[in-house]
């Protein structure tokens, strides 16, 4: 398969998600009804320093790279 | 500033963040929710990286097993807000490392042990080095959106590296809807160490990289939010290993790969809160491919689980399988047409699987954090069979240690 291809299958695939998700959204949520959603553990990176480390460390010990930031630099990592 | 300015200012950040808890969206990055005010907070943590030694018979000509690397991290980071619409954070870290590395493979020399390469690992001394990484990010925050600005520097005795990234995000449709939006790009210098010993090694070189990223979340339900989010990076430059070498049919040449790299990543998210057992699902699906090769999937799950007296546990699992780089080989009978050759065990095919356990314990304004992660990584594990695998995969334990104060 083309690398090219690939990549819009994935981009695809995502907005399709998405859009089935949202559809999945019947009722809006309004934000009295947010608590839940707005606890500490129910974010993405509830600790950014831990993230940090443990995203440098996979970084370091495989080939793969790359998450929901962009920038960072690189390391002589052995 | 008379204080009647002050005390106004202080209550209106808290009203802010009052109501970024109740009406904000979990964050792109960090814990902070996406577009209001970051809290005034400090973090401390040490971390310590172990890896499990090369055993001796996985080794070429060794009389013992060899102790790997060793990394005790420090980490800071200081999180102030500016004025009414801004913010600062800073995170600073220092790691020292010490241990030995897997410098080059050898075919076995027993015939009926072809599937099974030998590892040469750097010398016994091992290798000595300290890394310091500091990053301040900057962030303006506006009704429904916000913008930041990051520069980062990181030195180590034999790398140097400057990057910056700019940021957005968006909350659309009443905030049912997230769009962030990043470009980032670092600027690398390369100088490796003991050069007079190792003539063949490179003195100085030089890479670059940019990356764009675009995410998109979504409030589900109420208890239920799902991210997903693309990224592309170009590495240019130098990108091969320094120190290591690869056997091409008898003679021991430098590591060498393409001076270029593209690099995608799709990352979809899910957080789901079950308030019937007072604890959060944290479901992570990665796919990554790069022009080297390179496929891999990442599968993260974690559940934090809330007890009572704000005490917090945290178990979680990670699987990840990833194809060989084209130029990779543990060895090679003979040169490549384009003379790329790399024994690098992360170029090679494998799996890894990752058990970790934190806690979590909140005193007042103060939280202490626990952690522990064993990882091991076998060709057993890829997604794939794998017919020879490199000898040099490994296996590391990472405890850490945490506290931090709200303000």
């Amino acid at each position: 398969m083309g690398e090219v291809m690939k990549y819009i299958i994935c981009v695809v695939t995502s907005v399709f998600l998405l859009t089935l998700s949202s559809g999945c959204a019947i009722k809006k949520v309004e934000a009295w009804e947010r608590g839940d959603l707005a606890r500490t553990e129910m974010a993405f990176e509830p600790d950014a320093q831990q993230a940090a480390y443990r995203s440098h460390v996979y970084f370091s010990k495989e080939a793969s790279s790359g998450g929901a930031s962009a920038g960072g630099g690189g390391c002589g990592c052995n | 500033m008379s204080a009647g300015n002050g005390q106004k200012k202080k209550a209106s950040r808290t009203l802010i963040a009052l109501a970024g808890s109740a009406l904000g969206l979990p964050g792109i990055s960090g814990k902070a929710l996406a577009v209001t005010q970051g809290e005034a907070e400090v973090d401390y943590s040490y971390s310590l990286y172990q890896e499990e030694d090369m055993p001796r018979e996985k080794q070429s000509g060794a009389t013992s097993d060899t102790e790997r690397y060793t990394i005790d991290t420090h980490q800071l980071r200081v999180v102030r807000p500016w004025g009414d619409t801004y913010d600062l954070t800073v995170d600073l870290l220092y790691e020292t490392m010490s241990g030995a590395s897997p410098w080059y493979v050898l075919p076995n020399p027993d015939p009926n042990q072809s599937e099974k390469p030998l590892q040469v690992m750097s010398g016994a001394s091992g290798i000595e080095d300290t890394r310091k990484d500091v990053l301040a990010k900057v962030r303006k925050i506006y009704d429904d959106s916000a913008g930041a600005v990051s520069l980062g520097y990181s030195t180590e005795d034999d790398y140097t590296s400057v990057n910056m990234a700019l940021e957005g995000v968006w909350e659309l449709d009443d905030k049912q809807k997230t769009v962030t939006l990043g470009i980032g790009g670092s600027d690398d210098d390369i100088e490796p160490v003991d050069t007079h010993r190792f003539p063949g090694r490179v003195e100085h070189e030089t890479k670059t990289s940019i990356s764009a990223y675009a995410g998109l979340s979504m409030v589900i339900d109420a208890q239920t939010i799902v991210q997903s989010s693309v990224s592309f990076t170009r590495q240019n430059g130098f990108l091969s290993d320094p120190y290591k070498l690869a056997f091409v049919s008898g003679t021991l040449v430098q590591d060498s790969r393409p001076d270029g790299r593209e690099q995608f990543t799709w990352l979809t998210r899910l957080r789901r809160f079950f308030p019937e057992w007072l604890g959060a699902l944290h479901a992570d699906y990665r796919f990554y491919d790069d022009d080297w090769g390179v496929e891999s999937h990442t599968i993260d799950l974690g559940w934090h689980q809330n007890f009572s007296g704000q005490l917090q546990l945290i178990p979680s699992i990670r699987y990840y399988t990833q194809s060989q780089a084209y130029f990779y080989a543990p060895y090679y009978n003979a040169p490549r047409n384009d003379n790329f050759a790399s024994s690098d065990y992360r170029l090679s095919p494998y799996g890894a699987l990752s058990f970790r356990l934190d806690a979590v314990k909140k005193i007042g304004t103060w939280a202490f954090r626990l952690g522990w992660e064993m990882y091991d990584s076998d060709s057993d594990l890829a997604i794939k069979s794998v017919k020879v695998e490199n000898p040099g995969l490994i296996e590391f334990s990472n405890f850490r240690i945490s506290i931090s104060k709200y303000f």
